[in-house]
């Protein structure tokens, strides 16, 4: 048991070590995050909870490689990405990370299947294969009736589903989520959850939610409570997954 | 990302946006024609300018003149041009070849028409070759027969000797039928006057007057009775049949037009006055004629006047097209407005595709596209539009009128040239995407962070 705990330490996927990230205002200094420190294993679907202005978007968007950390230490699948160019951060997220927003943004101009065969395009998938993938993800999604809808013909709960279906198609180790219902109704909110936990735990990949509400994070199984950039606690549970979906 | 999808994309953004693509593209236009159609306007006036010179004479030959009259005093031999000269001349580099120019002035007479005066020139077949023949066939060429080729306008010195009309008083070329009938030629003027005038030669006895000669009409120069070019008012034949005939008529006498020595003989060679000699190539002309110069000849070309001509032309042509460049100018602002307008509208849309993991070269690649798309429509279109202004300028008649007032030029004065018109094309999308450049780079360094942020 002891040895199994040490492999599963040995092989985090993402590990953070002592990250700051300082904004200057005028003479002052505001600390974002103030030294935190966690790794996730593969796998895991995590979320991070704080409230408003605790730093867990500056988190979120730092892993992401989105933002610089003023000091400290993100490796991702072994590698440092507080040293990538932006270039290299680019071709990063490319290749292992998906992303889905708060407020979807997709392309206006694009219909649902070619929203979500967006990112392999970037990758230089052709267009008959990508599309072909495109489909069998709004189908996982359960937008089959959807697919040739454009963005602003459906709703606020099929527009995600479009975004977590664009996030998937590429295969990432890791998806980020950023607030990912927080305009969506309660029940809505629901099943994207349970959908988004039900296929990253059959697909073994890592899934970080950035929310604000509790009760959202309780379906993670590990909750990083951040507030003023410290890591308040982190909690840890265990879903069955639910048959009823 | 492949080119195509990029291609793709770029294509469906400007098809969002078909009004303000379609105004973008139409400074382009503008732009465009206005460029093309006045370097047309420069590219025919110049063009008309060398064909008008090109009337005058060929711009790779050099005349060579040597005054038989005013050589230098003393004891100095004279400077003639002699036979043995133009063999110099033909053995100089870049000489194609030389012509002496022999000239004899004749009488013509066929029926009641007479010419009182016709310049008949002895040439090689180098000088025969240039010039155009339009009706009948080049002169013999092989020094054995004079045979004479017409220039196309020596009709208009016929008179009718008994009612003494001529062709300026009543504006009808005279019935001589140069190709059907024979022509007398005399060659012996003097003679001939003194003979109408009853007077006496040397030894007292009553001139008799020339014999006439037969000779045969080869040919007309090409070009009708007004158009004028330079071989249109001589009579050409060869050189050495001229010069053996007249050693047969005249025997010892000084030939007209021949010098003689300071004893008062003619010379037993001939005398040319002029000459003409052909170089391979207009770059040359300038060294051959110098070489000319320095043996002690006048030499005269085109070549001068057409490099200065050259140069003025490239003048107007520049300050033309440097009008029309001003409007290109503005089309180029229009361009870069209208993609900064696109990429503020679109910040989101790109940080999305940042985020997302799209190419930073990609996303520049994407608005310089959009942009050298922009130039690409507008040249395409401007092009058909000048081609259309510049037929619509060369077929009206209040222009060609007026054209024609203008030192009586015809042809075309807009000439759009191909390489004109492909330089326009890629001017049109190099101008695109110059003035697409600084938005593209700018929507590639915009931060995705700050572009998804929720406003």
């Amino acid at each position: 048991m002891a040895e199994e705990a040490e492999k599963k330490k040995e092989s985090p996927i993402i590990q953070v070590k002592n990250l700051y990230k300082i904004y200057r205002v005028g003479e002052s200094k505001v600390y974002a995050l103030n030294g935190v420190d966690f790794s996730l294993r593969r796998g895991e679907f995590c979320a991070v909870v704080g409230p408003s202005g605790s730093g867990k978007s500056t988190l979120l968007n730092m892993m992401a490689g989105l933002e610089k950390p003023s000091k400290g230490e993100i490796v991702i699948a072994g590698t440092h990405i507080e040293r990538m160019t932006e270039k290299e951060l680019v071709t990063f997220r490319r290749e292992n990370v998906g992303f889905i927003f708060q407020s979807y943004n997709l392309l206006k101009t694009m219909n649902a299947v070619e929203n979500v065969a967006l990112p392999l395009s970037f990758r230089g998938v052709p267009k008959k294969e990508r599309l072909e993938m495109a489909r069998k993800y709004l189908k996982l999604v359960g937008l089959e009736k959807q697919m040739d809808h454009m963005a602003n013909e459906m709703s606020g709960g099929q527009q995600q589903r479009v975004g977590i279906a664009r996030a998937l198609v590429v295969n990432p180790r890791i998806i980020f989520a950023d607030e990912p219902t927080g305009n969506l109704d309660s029940k809505t909110t629901k099943d994207v959850l349970k959908l988004m936990r039900q296929i990253v735990r059959k697909r073994k990949q890592t899934l970080i939610m950035v929310t604000h509400d509790n009760y959202l994070a309780g379906f993670a199984d590990k909750q990083i409570h951040i507030v003023d950039g410290k890591i308040l606690k982190i909690e840890e549970q265990h879903h069955e997954d639910e048959e009823e979906l | 990302m492949r080119f195509l999808d990029l291609l793709v994309m770029s294509v469906n953004n400007l098809r969002r946006r078909k009004l303000r693509t379609a105004l973008t593209v139409l400074g382009v236009i503008v732009g465009t024609a206005s460029i093309v159609v006045m370097m047309s306007l420069g590219i025919g006036m110049s063009e008309m300018q060398m064909e008008l010179m090109e009337s005058y004479g060929s711009m790779t030959a050099i005349n060579v003149y040597c005054d038989t009259y005013s050589q230098p005093e003393g004891s100095q031999e004279p400077v003639y041009m002699t036979d043995e000269v133009i063999e110099q001349f033909r053995r100089m580099d870049y000489v194609d070849g030389v012509s002496p120019l022999l000239n004899v002035g004749v009488m013509m007479r066929q029926g009641q028409y007479t010419a009182n005066y016709v310049n008949l020139v002895g040439v090689t077949e180098d000088y025969m070759k240039q010039i155009t023949v339009g009706e009948g066939r080049y002169p013999k060429m092989d020094g054995s027969e004079v045979e004479l080729l017409f220039g196309n306008m020596v009709l208009q010195n016929f008179s009718n000797g008994k009612r003494g009309s001529s062709y300026y008083e009543t504006g009808e070329l005279p019935d001589v039928d140069l190709m059907g009938k024979p022509i007398f030629v005399i060659y012996d003027m003097d003679a001939y006057y003194q003979s109408m005038n009853g007077g006496t030669g040397a030894d007292g006895t009553a001139v008799k007057p020339p014999k006439k000669y037969l000779v045969p009409v080869a040919g007309i120069v090409a070009g009708g009775e007004n158009e004028y070019n330079q071989y249109s008012w001589e009579v050409y034949t060869d050189l050495e049949a001229l010069k053996a005939q007249l050693k047969k008529i005249f025997k010892k006498n000084p030939i007209p037009g021949q010098p003689t020595n300071k004893k008062g003989k003619p010379y037993s060679y001939f005398i040319y006055s002029n000459a003409v000699v052909y170089v391979d190539s207009i770059d040359h002309v300038k060294e051959v004629q110098t070489a000319i110069s320095d043996m002690g000849f006048q030499a005269s070309s085109n070549s001068e006047w057409m490099e200065q001509n050259k140069k003025q032309s490239q003048m107007t042509q520049m300050v033309l097209g440097g009008i029309g460049a001003v409007s290109l100018f503005v089309a180029a602002i229009g361009i870069a407005n209208t993609m900064m307008m696109s990429i503020y509208e679109r910040t989101k849309e790109i940080g999305v595709m940042k985020v997302l993991g799209c190419d930073m070269g990609n996303i520049r690649n994407m608005f310089l596209m959009e942009s050298g798309f922009i130039g690409l429509m507008g040249g395409v279109i401007g092009l058909a539009l000048s081609y259309s202004l510049s037929y619509l300028m060369n077929h009206l008649p209040a222009v060609t009128q007026m054209m024609m007032g203008m030192g009586g030029m015809d042809g075309s004065i807009s000439r759009i040239p191909p390489w004109l018109a492909g330089a326009a094309l890629i001017f049109a999308v190099v101008v695109g995407m110059v003035a697409g450049f600084f938005p593209a780079v700018k929507a590639m360094k915009l931060s995705a962070l700050s572009a998804i942020r929720n406003e």
